[in-house]
């Protein structure tokens, strides 16, 4: 069973080394870059279903690559990255990565990212009306939201979040981004003002508001919806 | 003889002993001269600031005192001379002219006191010799106090005007004396940045300009200048307490600066004639001196800012690489172990295999690094102990490629196969050339070619590492030795610590060698270790 062409972009090569026959034993036909060039072309030669980046590219910049891959191509980006580079990562999310992954990681962790990437590209393409996972429920076509079967009031700004989430599944939705989509690309709020909206949709939403299931936090870069189950 | 004795009444001779006044600066020194005195006192004051630099005023005073009281004798007998020949030749008595003009010359070059004693003289002279009944002092009549009156009216007028010439003169170069000084207690404290190399300096141009025991209190401690003069008690105690400036027992107390309490105390013991008011000279130069210690304070404080910033910079730096350095080989350890517990059931026995040896070739790589930074510490901290013996240098060199045979990867490595010899440190020489190696693998591309070559030179082994890769640019050649020296043209990411290459210079130095980059030609980057060649003892 394949679960499709991975390209692994990294110019480590012991990393490479390291990861392929995992990720071969995981069900993906592995494709590996060393170069930021190298990947480019590869991707537009060959189909691929998900890309693993690291950021530190001999020749190019990874930020330049996810900017060039996005300019035609809305295939799931994995960026591989320290956990200390937090501007990076951002900046990497900005331009239209999905996901990240804190080096080193175990690869457990980093073939749960790349499914829930998968699954929410799946989910964006679908462009159904609705979205569903686990107790959450959103219809978007009335604007209406659920936990359990059961109705949330929630003011239109507090919807837009969740919303802007619920489009995009597993995806990590920086601070930058919820602001853009929730107040307009133009408006002059800071993170702050996230923060209290999530606080505030954490407390309807969630069963335990202080430990959140739906509404996951990515320190310093920003939000995801739990999208497995 | 009235004439003589009225001499010694109106004209006191020179009044003091010149010699005394060398004999130090405690030496109450007189310049209470009656030029001096004539003198205004703004003047008079800085004049004798600088005394104890220059020839006193006071003493080129009173040579030409007595010079000029013999020579205003001379000039008086020479013009009785030629009165006597215009006498004998003329056959006239009319001759008050002559001594007149020994009156003027007197005056013009000597001064007032020599001119009176002229004028006197002359007039004597002129009465007893000349004025009938001759060789009497006959009864004055009004044409002699006439006479008399005029000699002494010319010797003043004339006197007093080239006094007044010369005193300007004299004040004159008091004023560049006295701004010489200062000009180089400035200079001298502007070239000094030791806050206590300036506060000494103080205190011996204070001395020597007020020709005075100095004393300097700072922090409880007291120092004097000349070393050991004696300072009163009550002087030492308002030095303590001072906080404005004040006059006690003869001494002058001031704080170096009002406002800054802690810069310390001077005092000065204040000689003769300024005890009365303040002492411009001094003050300014104590201003000066402050000042310096202020602007010494303020670069020590500034330099100490810059050097905690570049601390900083370079904490963060060699963190931030230290943590990508470490994280890497990390990344693939912790990659392998987790898919042989994810997967490995499913994996060859070769897959298996080849994830066990990534693991431990980057246990491997973690722990070299790990001797770099020992190394670097060790080498800062002077603690690297280094055993030079006979090396031969192509073991050395096949342990390096063992070690980073894979890590090579599409480049080549041609490596030399001579045997040669060196004096080093086996360790220390794998931990440099490995680094070099490494260096070259990490900075080029695949399919680059790596040589490594070594020989003889003289005395010395050269060992060249040369690769064909983007090399480094020529005015950065020196630098790649600098401890955090790293490429501007390359990412983030590639960087390494920036340490690797001053760690192999701080080996090769240890072990009293070198270490050299070069552009090569046609691109690409040589590095020549150098030691000391095998077979010397």
């Amino acid at each position: 069973m394949s679960e499709g062409h991975l390209l692994l972009v990294d110019d480590e090569a012991q990393l490479v080394r390291a990861l392929t026959p995992a990720l071969t034993a995981a069900g993906y036909d592995v494709a590996t870059a060393g170069t930021g060039a190298e990947a480019l072309t590869r991707l537009a030669r060959e189909p691929s279903d998900v890309v693993l980046l690291d950021l530190g590219l001999p020749d190019m910049d990874g930020k330049e690559v996810i900017s060039r891959i996005r300019e035609w191509s809305e295939i799931p980006i994995l960026v591989l990255s320290a956990r200390d580079l937090e501007e990076e990562k951002i900046a990497a999310l900005d331009l239209g990565a999905d996901d990240f992954v804190n080096k080193p990681f175990g690869v457990g962790e980093l073939l749960a990212r790349i499914r829930a990437a998968q699954r929410g590209r799946e989910r964006r393409l679908l462009g159904s009306a609705s979205f569903k996972a686990g107790d959450l429920e959103v219809n978007f076509a009335s604007r209406r939201t659920f936990i359990q079967g059961e109705e949330i009031r929630l003011t239109p700004r507090e919807y837009d979040l969740v919303r802007t989430l619920a489009r995009n599944p597993g995806r990590v939705i920086t601070h930058k981004q919820i602001i853009a989509s929730v107040w307009g690309s133009t408006a002059t709020v800071d993170a702050q003002f996230v923060r209290v909206l999530v606080a505030q949709v954490r407390q309807k939403l969630e069963e335990e508001p202080s430990a959140p299931k739906i509404i996951l936090t990515e320190p310093g870069v920003g939000y995801r919806l739990a999208a497995d189950d | 003889m009235a004439l003589w004795s009225a001499r010694a009444v109106g004209f006191p001779p020179p009044l003091y002993d010149l010699r005394a006044r060398r004999r130090g600066p405690s030496n109450e020194r007189p310049f209470r001269t009656s030029k001096l005195r004539r003198r205004p006192p703004s003047n008079s004051r800085l004049m004798s600031l600088t005394q104890p630099k220059s020839p006193p005023p006071s003493r080129h005073d009173a040579r030409s005192g007595r010079i000029g009281y013999a020579a205003a004798f001379g000039m008086v007998l020479a013009s009785t001379a030629v009165a006597e020949l215009l006498n004998r030749l003329l056959q006239t008595n009319r001759l008050s002219p002559v001594f007149l003009a020994a009156v003027l010359i007197t005056a013009v070059t000597f001064g007032s006191g020599p001119a009176y004693f002229a004028a006197l003289l002359a007039f004597g002279i002129y009465n007893f010799y000349l004025v009938e009944p001759r060789f009497t002092l006959g009864e004055f009549t009004a044409e002699d106090i006439l006479l008399l009156t005029i000699f002494l009216a010319v010797a003043m007028l004339t006197g007093r005007l080239a006094g007044r010439v010369r005193d300007q003169a004299a004040s004159a170069q008091a004023r560049a004396r006295t701004t010489q000084a200062l000009f180089e207690a400035s200079r001298e404290f502007s070239g000094l940045n030791e806050e206590e190399f300036i506060r000494s300096g103080l205190l011996k141009h204070v001395s020597e300009v007020a020709g005075a025991p100095a004393a300097l209190w700072r922090d409880g401690a007291c120092r004097t200048s000349p070393e050991g003069a004696a300072v009163p008690s009550a002087v030492r105690e308002a030095l303590a307490g001072a906080t404005a400036a004040g006059s006690i027992a003869g001494w002058r107390v001031r704080p170096l600066m009002v406002d800054q309490p802690e810069l310390g105390n001077l005092a000065w013991r204040e000689t003769g004639a300024r005890t009365r008011g303040e002492d411009p000279l001094v003050d300014v130069l104590v201003d000066v001196g402050a000042a310096a210690i202020i602007r010494a304070r303020l670069g020590a404080a500034e330099a100490e800012v810059r050097a905690m910033a570049e601390t900083e910079r370079l904490r963060n730096a060699l963190l931030s690489s230290i943590s990508h350095d470490l994280r890497t080989p990390l990344a693939s350890i912790l990659a392998s172990v987790s898919s042989l517990r994810e997967f490995g059931d499913r994996f060859e026995p070769a897959v298996t295999e080849d994830l066990l040896s990534t693991i431990q070739e980057e246990a491997e790589r973690l722990n070299q690094f790990v001797a770099n930074l020992l190394h670097m510490t060790r080498l800062e901290g002077g603690g690297l102990g280094v055993t030079a013996v006979r090396t031969d240098v192509r073991e050395v060199a096949g342990r390096v490629v063992d070690r980073l045979r894979r890590r090579v990867g599409r480049r080549s490595l041609i490596i030399a196969q001579d045997r040669l010899d060196v004096r080093a440190d086996p360790i220390l020489l794998e931990q440099a050339l490995g680094n070099v190696v490494e260096n070259a693998i990490r900075f080029t591309p695949d399919g680059s070619t790596i040589e490594l070559d070594w020989r003889r030179d003289g005395e010395r082994v050269l060992l060249e590492i040369a690769d064909d890769g983007p090399g480094v640019p020529p005015e950065d050649l020196c630098r790649i030795f600098e401890k955090f020296y790293r490429s501007p043209a390359l990412s983030a990411n590639l960087q390494g610590t920036g340490l690797g290459l001053s760690i192999v210079r701080g080996l090769m130095e240890s072990m009293d060698g070198g270490a050299e980059a070069r552009a090569r030609e046609g691109g690409g980057l040589i590095v020549s270790l150098h030691l000391p060649a095998g077979d010397e003892t």
